[in-house]
């Protein structure tokens, strides 16, 4: 907030390692590291420990898009926004322009919308300070849509053949309620004309161009039927109204009613009609569009701006926005001596000047938060009015902006999911910021790496979802959760770490003699032929099977198999050697005499490989060759059985 | 089009749940649960659909939307440890919480005050011994909560125990992402490799009764609903946006799988008084409702007619439903013959009507819950859309 830009926060940290100095670095959005330090490091460089207890303290600040109520604002505004976007994509120009009309409205109906929420929290707060913080934030939320409207306005709709005034009197009466609520307050009276502030609403709501009110309002008074109120009723009742401009009217046709009707009105001020009623008279010359009477009005109109539209309502009815600027000295000039100008003076004054640049930058720095001139400028971008303008550095004004505001959301713990579709629309760099953010989002749960991984397959960012894989497969391997990591592993293809926890199970069972994760590898399905040990792991968890239902050929075949396609691990060839043996040894012939060779072949293979293998597996493999060579012979037999039948 | 509300609530919501109706009330339940999810503080709230009857004329169809609802407003609420992961009514004003550090509480609904305040504990029953894991799912069964979590055991607790009657440590290899209770002693999980298992509460062993599973990749399942009146069906979500049949009484694989969705598919379920509806929410930010009540406008044997028909390649679309019109009255009495249409064949699948209860994809829905007339769905955007269905047959 400017307000608070001003008077700087301190925040002191009592640490005595500190007092050498303080060092920082910048955190993500709206934080950053402090500790202690003299020299300023580099990125990457190694810092030697200065003392022997040193902290590092996370800083952070408020923002005030962060609080409940601006959150609901964030959240509906962003359905404004992609909204808008799905209909930029369809169509373009003078077709898109409606649904552009309608987004600026919606976004102010939110920001009014909120305003009543926090006006109605900051009445139902007792806490002094925290009343007051609710009502610097409405104040903020009442000035983003005062000039969100002016802009709308001048900008947005451009209403027909330029003409502004029947606009700007609607943004009036928006803001400057004072009056409309008087006329309710005062109808409602026994004897309206002696509230105190009976003819001050009539001049308010005159200066607005609210003639029938006005009427309303003189018709209660009590000598309604004299020649002069009746006068002044039939005066406001042929008022032109600038609605007759949208039903066919020309402008020049207007013009010309206008004219009539103050030479009227001129008219009767001058044969003095009205004076008997002082009060009459005024507003007599107010409709004349007299000079004298507005500066006497000043704190009726109470700021330059409403001055400058009540103004040329009376004395230029027809004015184009463009030409608004020439008459703004002489408001401001008004108002000069109480106060000076302020910075939303400025930014309406920029406006008014057609000077959007200026009106985003001083937006910008008004607005401690992104919301209010990200969302604008996308609109003016759409509409085509920035189209002049060229950065030095970046993308364009709408990307840059929209990098910001989407940055500060990804700054949150919650928020970023919605940041995430700013960046979608940012089409140079959006990417890259989303490819940076992705990696640093932290992960607390399944659920969220799950949603991690759904945004970056759907824009293709392999190599984060990859590293979200990664990251979640680890963490459940330090917590010895194989089977669990092994699903986040084959999610993401990874050949290398599937290896790793296939080694593992296999170690596991040549370590107890049993498989743990039955469940899942059982079911691998055709997920093993990511890597061979995972295929090894599948098929062997196979063989075991077979053998467990006593399918001994079937099992003897997928044996022999795994040996010859070399799947296995050469360490685990002695396990594999050794299942054999029962086979071997089983009633019947199960490995005929040529694929005992191959066994034999095997078993030589690995004993040449390895010399020194333990005392325990030689006298196993020992058995292993005795096992094979009576196979042998019975194969041999039975072969020769076969033959001669 | 259902008559939709959406009201923003300032933080991201995971979970809702009706409250469930008193029994023997006619009048539909109009106080919800919802609990947040990945923020600073997460928290547990309760709130209240206030419905205002309208006089029948007024609406343009008149049948169940006879009453306009207004924007839910807040109860109470009370703060969460961690993401609410599960969350469920236990009778009138108890409501269950599981939360990503591995615990799970029950909060008392104090309806004369209107709080909402802690009634009992499990601390960590979810963990890596010692370090904390998310608790990712509960059910419960009158006072039974069974849980489980990505450290794939499960937990049955019984409520005013201070510790579970019962953990199976090893239920699952992977993480289990979804949990049900069948019947009385029959709970089923789902996991994140594409399998559902059936635990049975009495029998002494940790291994499952029952294990079936999607073939192929091993795509996570994340959801499952049981539907209300045949527990042997029930309906799974998945990761891949695929919405799976499952016939718990013979096959060992799903009966049905029919994709979906773009994203993952985060809660599925049945209208709990008028089965013939489903709804699933999804990652993709799409409400669908799920109309079987066609399927069996047709008796079965016109259904296995059809099959003939197709057999043939004589028919498109339009001429497999326009066939067996002409026999549909005739055979309308075979009321028996009816099978549930969940379970019927490809063809009449044809007949299940899907509509897409947004106008415009939100971010992702992570929860719907559904009762009587009024769907709730609670999503990312940090909006709960309140949406009126009509009546449901």
């Amino acid at each position: 907030m400017a307000e608070r830009e001003r008077e700087p926060h301190f925040c002191a940290i009592n640490d005595p390692s500190c007092s050498q100095g303080l060092q920082a670095v910048w955190g993500c959005g709206n934080q950053f590291f402090v500790f202690p330090g003299k020299k300023a490091i580099l990125l990457n460089e190694r810092r030697p420990l200065l003392m022997k207890e040193e902290t590092i303290r996370e800083v952070k600040w408020d923002m005030d898009l962060h609080r409940p109520v601006l959150r609901k604002l964030v959240n509906e505004s962003h359905n404004v926004f992609t909204c808008l976007q799905e209909q930029a994509k369809k169509t373009s120009g003078a077709a898109l322009h409606p649904h552009i009309i309608r987004s600026s409205k919606q976004y102010r109906a939110s920001l009014k919308a909120y305003s009543l929420e926090l006006k109605i929290l900051a009445d139902s707060t007792i806490d002094e300070e925290q009343k007051q913080d609710f009502l610097d934030h409405l104040q903020l939320l009442e000035m983003a849509e005062l000039i969100w409207g002016l802009c709308e306005i001048l900008f947005i709709d451009s209403p027909a053949g330029g003409l502004v005034i029947a606009p700007l009197l609607e943004w009036l009466r928006f803001h400057f309620q004072t009056g409309e609520q008087m006329f309710l307050e005062i109808i409602r009276e026994e004897q309206p004309e002696h509230h105190p502030l009976y003819w001050d609403t009539i001049y308010r709501l005159v200066l607005q161009g609210q003639a029938e009110h006005v009427r309303r309002l003189l018709s209660l008074h009590s000598s309604k039927h004299s020649k002069a109120f009746s006068s002044m009723d039939e005066l406001l009742k042929k008022m032109p109204q600038h609605t007759q401009l949208f039903r066919g009217h020309s402008i020049a046709e207007f013009d010309m009613k206008w004219r009539h009707w103050r030479d009227e009105c001129e008219r009767r001020l001058e044969e003095g009609e009205f004076s008997s009623y002082g009060n009459l008279e005024t507003i007599g010359k107010i409709l004349t569009g007299n000079d004298e009477v507005f500066s006497e009005f000043r704190d009726l109109c109470e700021t330059w701006y409403h001055m400058l539209v009540s103004k040329l309502l009376y004395q230029n009815p027809t004015i184009k926005g463009f030409d608004l600027q020439y008459h703004i000295q002489v408001c401001l000039d008004e108002y000069r001596s109480n106060t000076r100008i302020g910075e939303l003076d400025n930014i309406l004054l920029s406006a008014l000047e057609y000077d959007i640049h200026q009106v985003i930058k001083d937006s910008s720095a008004v607005f401690s938060n992104w919301w209010f001139v990200a969302h604008l400028t996308d609109l003016l971008q759409h509409c085509g009015q920035l189209d002049s303008h060229k950065l030095q550095f970046g993308s364009n004004l709408r990307e840059f902006l929209l990098l910001e505001y989407a940055t500060s959301l990804m700054s949150h713990k919650s928020l970023w999911i919605v940041g995430v579709s700013y960046l979608d629309h940012c089409p140079e760099f959006g990417r890259k910021y989303l490819e940076h953010f992705m990696e640093n989002i932290s992960i607390d749960s399944e659920k969220k790496a799950q949603k991690l991984l759904h945004i970056c397959q759907e824009r293709n960012l392999a190599e984060q979802a990859k590293s979200i894989c990664k990251v979640m497969g680890r963490r459940h391997m330090q917590h010895k959760r194989l089977g669990a990591a092994l699903t986040w592993f084959l999610k993401s293809k990874d050949v290398a770490l599937s290896t790793v926890i296939a080694e593992r199970f296999l170690f596991e069972y040549s370590e107890k003699g049993s498989f743990s994760n039955l469940d899942l590898i059982d079911n691998l399905g055709p997920s093993m032929l990511l890597s061979n040990r995972l295929t090894f792991l599948g098929k062997y968890r196979e063989f075991h099977k077979l053998y467990e239902e006593k399918e001994f050929q079937a099992a003897g075949q997928l044996l022999l198999s795994l040996l010859q396609a070399k799947l296995a691990p050469k360490q685990f060839w002695v396990t594999l050697l050794v299942d054999a043996i029962p086979l071997l040894e089983a009633q019947e012939v199960i490995f005929s005499s040529a694929q005992t060779f191959d066994l034999m072949h095997c078993l030589e293979e690995l004993m040449r490989e390895f010399k020194d293998i333990d005392v325990r597996e030689k006298e196993k493999l020992a058995l292993l060759r005795l096992a094979l060579t009576r196979n042998l012979s019975r194969a041999i037999v039975t072969e020769g059985t076969v033959r001669r039948t | 089009m259902a008559d939709t509300r959406a009201t923003f609530v300032s933080h991201k919501i995971n979970k809702i749940r009706w409250r469930q109706q008193q029994k023997q009330s006619l009048q539909e339940s109009d106080v919800f649960a919802s609990g947040s999810w990945d923020d600073e503080q997460n928290k547990v709230c309760l709130w209240k659909v206030e419905r205002q009857k309208v006089q029948s004329g007024e609406m343009d169809d008149g049948g169940g939307k006879g009453y306009v609802e207004s924007d839910p407003v807040t109860l109470c609420e009370a703060p969460h440890r961690g993401d609410v992961t599960g969350l469920e009514y236990m009778g009138q004003d108890h409501i269950v919480a599981s939360s990503s550090t591995g615990t799970i509480t029950i909060y008392k609904h104090h309806t004369n005050s209107q709080t909402l305040g802690v009634s009992q504990q499990w601390e960590k029953v979810h963990h890596h011994y010692g370090q904390m894991c998310p608790c990712t799912c509960l059910a419960v069964r009158d006072d039974v909560i069974v849980s489980s979590g990505e450290d794939g055991r499960v937990n049955i607790i019984q409520v005013g125990h201070k510790t579970p009657n019962r953990v199976i440590d090893k239920a699952d290899s992977s993480t289990v992402n979804s949990i049900t209770f069948l019947k009385q002693t029959e709970f089923v999980t789902v996991n994140s490799t594409g399998q559902l298992k059936i635990f049975d509460l009495r029998t002494n062993s940790d291994e499952p009764t029952q294990t079936l599973s999607v073939t192929g990749e091993l795509t996570p399942l994340q959801c499952i609903d049981k539907h209300p009146s045949q527990a042997h069906i029930v309906a799974t979500g998945g990761q891949d946006g695929v919405l799976g049949m499952w016939d718990l009484r013979h096959d060992k694989f799903p009966v049905s799988l029919m994709e979906a969705h773009s994203g993952t598919v985060w809660e599925v379920r049945f209208h709990p008084t008028a089965p013939d509806h489903l709804f699933t929410c999804s990652e993709d930010g799409c409400v669908w409702h799920w109309d079987g009540s066609q399927v069996n406008a047709t008796p079965v044997g016109m259904v296995t007619g059809i099959n003939q028909i197709t057999g043939t390649g004589a028919g498109s679309g339009g001429g497999n439903l326009s066939t067996p019109r002409q026999f549909q009255y005739g055979g309308s009495a075979v009321a028996t013959g009816l099978t549930n249409p969940w379970l019927a064949t490809d063809i009449a699948k044809n007949k299940i009507e899907i509509t897409s209860l947004l106008d415009q994809k939100s971010l992702p829905i992570n929860t719907l819950d559904v009762a009587g007339h009024t769907l709730l769905c609670g999503t990312d955007g940090e909006t709960i859309f309140t949406m009126n269905l009509g009546s449901l047959r």
